[in-house]
């Protein structure tokens, strides 16, 4: 009997929440830039490896460049992991605050927010439902890079299994186990980004805006990184763990850093949200 | 009105979260938190202990800390909070050392009966055969070792004392303390080793200088961690289209030179204890050679002396005329003719370290 006092009008009129992720993200997905932008993204894994495979071929016994790089001759399974790291500077931080801008600043400025508003959802859900489309595109930018650097890699460089830094083979599927976990690492730490993003787009109408506040966040923490006076304010960076993610490539995986790295991006997560959703709730239609 | 407050909720509920969380990463483990109760011990038994204990298996993190004011030569950089180097060990005489480099990697792997260095930034293996050629970087990366060696070194001439526990890689620790006894005439105020209360195995070493609160110079575990490794650690193959060079390390100098090279500097210590000397000659060109690349491809000054120049304040004295260096730690002294002197003490006591000769 309980049961029949619940308002059964309200529910029904409710839209159920897949079907609005669903069509957020069929509508971003059409969206010409977002394509173009997955386009771009996707293609720079092959651009590095063609280059790559031009400067080894060159000179075969000089060691080239720093870090990853010099280990990412004939390791094509190597390939995808570097180019994720090196997108995770800027490309990929860039692509996540985009996608935050025009999620909720582009639809105010479209005036069309002030229809969601008023629209028959939660705005907790409408928040839910605009976190979902930039976490998910976001991921699909990562997982697209891993799937072409991962053909590139083993096309133009080859090399059975994955070298790793510490001097161990790992063979194949372990490789591509590694590439996947950096997916899953690059992704969390666009999602940080994200979600500080969507918490600016939340406040303004320019999505302009959100993109240089959220660029300028990273350069800033950039900047206060390599100061050496400022050391104690390091682990409270995004761009922190931003360096760490190539740890994944040594053997045995160092957990320790990769944990950190994780609870990092959760906590600005968390604020980010937070933020945007207390600007969501006390908006005027 | 409502609404508002539910979303100043959200607001300062999420924020607060988040920021107590990125404040929980920076906060080191165990910073805070009491002290371990460990049963009380001497001064001596502890020391015995410590030269007695056997290296057992383990695997652990190291963090290196250097506040001396100048970089150490041959040693990674650091960050606070960011390990430098993992160790590995069975316990039985093999072992594993990856040292982090800032974007390369080495990792140095001795299999009982050969040692391999692997370095990422060549792609090169080194073998050798019987035990590792220990240098000095390496042997510092070692918390235990490294305290080890300095607790047989100085026990002479220090006081040393119990200073309580600690909680070291969170595990409890005692904290032997060395003091140098009041004739020495050192820089340093006192070196702190906090000592594995199971293991008995050095877990950090502090070195600080008087005047400092904080450590100058400090290589402890952040991670340690007791039993059984996979053996699969212990054994290293070369990976395919690496460099394997055999024997000699290849671009050192050989044993029979490093020998004579070493003659050539003179070398003497000078004093004993907390206030050694060390003195010697330098190469008739040192000063004036330049100083080769480092592999990194950043380049320091042109030659020896600029280098001096830049980093040192010219001095005059008894010995001539010359550059000294300080530290909080240590001085140097370079005269102009090329001899050396350095050690942990003012710069009063190279003079007359100089002067003695």
């Amino acid at each position: 009997m309980t049961a029949m006092t619940v308002p059964a009008p309200l529910t029904a009129r409710r839209a159920p929440l897949p079907r609005l992720m669903r069509s957020e993200l069929r509508m971003m997905l059409r969206r010409p830039r977002t394509l173009i932008g997955l386009g771009l993204l996707a293609l720079v894994p092959v651009v590095a490896g063609i280059g790559i495979a031009i400067a080894t071929d060159a000179n075969s016994d000089e060691p080239m460049g720093q870090g990853l790089e010099t280990l990412v001759a004939g390791n094509g399974l190597l390939l995808p992991v570097f180019a994720l790291v090196v997108s995770l500077n800027m490309l990929l931080p860039l692509t996540g605050a985009m996608l935050a801008a025009d999620a909720l600043a582009g639809e105010t400025a479209h005036g069309t927010l002030r229809n969601l508003l008023t629209a028959p959802v939660g705005r907790a859900r409408l928040l839910a439902v605009k976190a979902f489309g930039v976490a998910t595109v976001s991921l699909l930018a990562t997982l697209l890079m891993a799937v072409t650097g991962t053909i590139a890699g083993i096309l133009l460089l080859g090399g059975e299994g994955m070298l790793t830094s510490s001097g161990t083979q790992l063979p194949f599927l372990d490789g591509v186990g590694r590439v996947l976990l950096t997916v899953v690492l690059v992704t969390v730490q666009v999602w940080a980004l994200a979600a500080v993003a969507l918490a600016v787009s939340a406040w303004t109408e320019h999505p302009l805006i959100v993109v240089v506040v959220s660029l300028g966040l990273v350069i800033v923490s950039g900047v206060l990184s390599v100061i050496p006076a400022l050391d104690w304010l390091d682990p409270v960076l995004i761009t922190t763990s931003w360096q760490s993610v190539s740890d994944v490539v040594r053997d045995p995986l160092p957990t320790g850093s990769i944990t950190e790295g994780l609870l990092r991006a959760a906590c600005y997560i968390v604020i980010g949200y937070s933020l945007a959703l207390s600007r969501i709730l006390t908006r005027d239609g | 009105m409502n609404r508002k407050r539910t979303a100043l909720a959200v607001a300062a509920a999420g924020t607060a979260t988040g920021v107590v969380g990125l404040v929980l990463i920076a906060s080191p483990a165990g910073a805070g938190e009491a002290p371990p109760a460990l049963p009380d011990i001497s001064a001596e038994a502890l020391v015995q202990s410590v030269l007695d204990a056997d290296a057992p298996a383990m695997a652990g993190a190291v963090e290196l800390r250097n506040d001396l004011g100048l970089p150490l030569p041959g040693l990674p950089q650091g960050k606070p909070g960011e390990d430098v180097a993992r160790i590995y060990a069975d316990g039985q005489g093999r072992a594993r050392l990856s040292l982090d480099e800032g974007g390369s990697e080495r990792t140095i792997v001795h299999d009982g009966s050969t040692t391999w260095i692997w370095n990422s930034a060549t792609r090169s293996v080194q073998k050798l055969e019987g035990g590792p050629d220990e240098e000095r970087a390496e042997r510092m990366a070692d918390p235990a070792t490294a305290a080890r060696d300095f607790v047989a070194l100085m026990q002479k001439d220090s006081t040393v004392t119990v200073d309580g526990t600690a909680r070291v890689a969170d595990r409890p620790a005692y904290q032997l303390v060395l003091t140098p006894k009041p004739t020495e005439r050192t820089l340093l105020r006192e070196v702190r080793i906090a000592v594995d209360s199971e293991t008995r195995l050095p877990l950090r070493l502090d070195v600080l200088a008087n005047g400092q609160a904080e450590p100058a110079l400090r290589v402890g575990f952040t991670e340690f961690a007791t039993g059984a490794q996979d053996a699969g650690l212990f054994s290293f193959t070369p990976p395919a289209g690496a460099k394997v060079t055999e024997g000699e390390r290849g671009e050192r100098p050989s044993k029979q030179e490093r020998t004579d090279a070493l003659e050539g500097l003179d070398l003497k210590h000078v004093g004993e204890g907390w206030d050694t000397v060390l003195t010697g000659k330098l190469p008739a060109d040192a000063l004036t050679r330049q100083a080769p690349e480092n592999g990194r491809g950043d380049r320091g000054p042109a030659t020896g002396l600029d280098l001096l120049k830049q980093v040192g304040k010219e001095v005059s004295g008894p010995f001539g005329s010359g550059y000294v260096v300080t530290t909080k730690v240590g001085t140097a002294l370079v005269t102009t003719d090329g001899r050396v002197a350095l050690g942990a003490v003012p710069q009063q006591v190279l003079v007359d370290a100089l002067g003695q000769k």
